[in-house]
C-alpha cells in the first residue's frame, strides 16, 4: 500500500497521461498513483483511461486550473 | 521512498492549501469585453462581427470539449484510446449531412455551390504536408485549432508554437510556387457528388465514417484487453 | 458592494446549472454536435466553411510586411483576391476576427469554470518542441491546403477526396510524432 506522487505540473498533453500509465504498470495493486497535472485536457483523459482500465479513480481540483487524479490500482 | 499514508491525509493536505480564488468574475468580464468588441466591430462590418462571435463560439466549445483534433489521430496509436477519434467522425458525419444539404439547395437552384474552394486538388503535396502538419501537432501540443484554445487557456508553450505556426506558414507561402508548379498543378480536385452523385456520395462517406467509428471503437477494446 | 458581490459569485459556484453547463467540461460528443452546428452555420451565412490556418499565413505577410518586406511577388499571395485582403488590412479580415475568437472563447471557458493559469515553460525541451512543431504545422498547412480544421474537418465535411488524403497523411505524421515525442521531448 504504498503512494506515489507523479508530478506533471507544466507538462503537455500526453506527456501525463503515457507517465501515468508507465507509473501504474510498475506499481503493484493497491497502491495509489496521485497525477499532479495542469492541462486541461490531461484532466479528462487521464481518468477516462484509468477508468476505462478498471481502477478506482478520483478527481481532485487542488487549485484553479490544477488538479490530482487520484487513481488505487485495482488489477 | 513514497511514504506511507492513506488517501484520506492526503485529501486532508490538499485541502489545507491556500483557498481558492474566484475567477468567474473575470470570466464575466471577458463576455462583457467579447459583446463590446462584436458591437464596435458590428458599426464598420457586420461580417467581420459575425466572424469574431462565430470564433468565439468555437474557443469555447473546443475548450469546454477539450475537443483535441491531435488527440484523436495521436491517441490510437500512442495510448490505445479513441474517444476523441470517435467523436471527430460524428463532427464529421453530422457536419457532412448539414453541408450537404447547403451545396444540393445551392445546386438545385441553379447557384453556385459555396464553399467550393475547400475542395483542393490532391497531390504529393497533400500527403507530405499532411503528414508534416501531423508530426507537428503531436509535438507541439496541438493542432491549428487547439493551439489557440490552449493560448487561450494560458500555455506559454502553445503561445511559442503559434509564433512559429505564423512563421512556418509564411515560409509554406514563400515556397507554394515551388509545389504548385510541380506538384499541385497536375493533381486533381474531386468533388464526391460529380463521381457518385449526391445522394451516393453522401451515402458512401456516411458509411465509410460509421466504418471507421466501429473499428475504433473495437480496436480500443482489443488493445485494452491485451495488457 | 464588493463584498456583496464576493458572496453572489460564491453562490454561484455552488449553482447546479453553472456547475453543469460552465464549470464540468462538455463530454466529447457534445463538442461535436455543437462545432457541428457552428460549422453548419459558418458554412450557411459566409458561403465558406470554416478555416484557421490560411489566416495565419495573412499574419506573417502583415507582419513581414511591417518589418519592410514585401510579399507582392509570392505566387501564393499573388491573386487579386489575395492582395485586396492584405490592402484591407487585418481590421476587416473576418477570418483573423474568428482566430482572436478562438483565443478569446477559450479564455472566458476557462475562467468562468475558475481554471485558468499561466502555464510556464517547464524545459529547454518544450520550447523546441513548439519551435519545431509550429514550423512544420504552418509549413505543411501551406502545401496540402490547409490544417486539421480547412483541409480535414471542413474538406471531408465537402466532400473532398482531398480530405481523406489529408487524413491518411496526418494520420501517419501522427504516429511519427508520437515516436519522436516519446523519444525526444519527455
Amino acid at each position: 500500500m504504498k503512494e506515489v506522487v507523479l508530478d506533471c505540473l507544466g507538462e503537455a498533453c500526453p506527456v501525463p497521461l503515457v507517465k501515468a500509465q508507465n507509473k501504474l504498470n510498475e506499481m503493484e495493486v493497491g497502491d495509489v498513483l496521485i497525477v499532479q497535472l495542469d492541462h486541461s485536457c490531461a484532466m479528462k483523459n487521464v481518468p477516462e483511461w484509468a477508468r476505462k482500465d478498471g481502477h478506482n479513480v478520483e478527481v481532485e481540483e487542488v487549485d484553479d486550473g490544477e488538479w490530482e487524479v487520484i487513481i488505487e490500482k485495482t488489477k | 521512498m513514497a511514504e506511507q499514508t492513506t488517501r484520506a491525509s492526503s485529501r486532508r493536505s490538499s485541502a489545507s492549501r491556500k483557498p481558492k480564488k474566484n475567477q468567474i468574475p473575470f470570466g464575466v468580464l471577458v463576455v462583457v469585453l467579447i459583446a463590446v468588441i462584436a458591437v464596435w466591430l458590428n458599426t464598420h462590418s457586420q461580417t467581420v462581427a459575425f466572424f469574431w462571435l462565430t470564433g468565439c463560439a468555437f474557443g469555447f466549445i473546443l475548450q469546454k470539449g477539450r475537443f483535441c483534433f491531435t488527440a484523436s489521430m495521436r491517441d490510437p496509436y500512442l495510448t490505445g484510446g479513441t474517444s476523441l477519434t470517435r467523436a471527430v467522425i460524428i463532427a464529421l458525419a453530422i457536419t457532412t449531412i448539414g453541408f450537404t444539404a447547403i451545396k444540393y439547395g445551392y445546386a438545385q437552384a441553379g447557384l453556385a455551390i459555396p464553399g467550393m474552394g475547400y475542395v483542393v486538388p490532391i497531390s504529393l503535396a497533400t500527403l507530405v504536408g499532411a503528414f508534416m502538419f501531423g508530426i507537428g501537432m503531436v509535438i507541439a501540443g496541438g493542432c491549428a485549432s487547439g493551439t489557440l484554445m490552449r493560448v487561450g487557456e494560458g500555455f506559454i508553450m502553445n503561445t511559442i508554437a503559434l509564433v512559429f505556426f505564423i512563421i512556418g506558414s509564411l515560409w509554406g507561402a514563400h515556397d507554394f510556387g515551388w509545389w504548385k508548379e510541380h506538384f499541385i498543378s497536375k493533381g486533381p480536385s474531386i468533388f464526391l457528388p460529380d463521381v457518385f452523385g449526391w445522394m451516393g456520395a453522401v451515402l458512401l462517406q456516411l458509411l465509410l465514417l460509421a466504418a471507421l467509428y466501429i473499428i475504433a471503437e473495437q480496436y480500443e477494446k482489443k488493445r485494452g484487453a491485451s495488457h | 458592494m464588493e463584498k456583496s458581490n464576493t458572496k453572489f459569485f460564491d453562490r454561484v459556484k455552488k449553482n447546479e446549472y453553472y456547475i453543469k453547463w460552465l464549470k464540468n467540461p462538455f463530454t466529447y460528443v457534445t463538442a461535436a454536435v455543437l462545432l457541428s452546428l457552428f460549422q453548419i452555420v459558418t458554412l450557411a451565412a459566409t458561403k465558406n466553411p470554416w478555416g484557421v490556418s490560411g489566416t495565419l499565413a495573412y499574419w506573417g505577410a502583415w507582419i513581414y510586411q511591417g518589418l519592410g518586406g514585401s510579399v507582392d511577388k509570392w505566387y501564393y499571395f499573388a491573386s487579386s483576391g489575395a492582395q485586396s485582403t492584405l490592402a484591407a488590412g487585418i481590421l476587416n479580415h473576418g477570418e483573423s476576427w474568428r482566430n482572436f475568437g478562438i483565443i478569446a472563447g477559450a479564455l472566458a471557458a476557462t475562467l468562468l469554470a475558475s481554471g485558468f493559469k499561466v502555464k510556464k515553460i517547464k524545459s529547454v525541451r518544450q520550447i523546441i518542441a513548439a519551435v519545431i512543431g509550429g514550423l512544420l504545422m504552418g509549413y505543411g498547412a501551406r502545401l496540402a491546403f490547409g490544417c486539421n480544421i480547412g483541409a480535414l474537418y471542413s474538406g471531408i465535411a465537402s466532400l473532398s477526396l482531398s480530405g481523406w488524403v489529408f487524413a491518411v497523411g496526418m494520420f501517419f505524421g501522427a504516429i511519427v510524432g508520437s515516436k519522436l515525442l516519446v523519444k525526444f521531448f519527455m
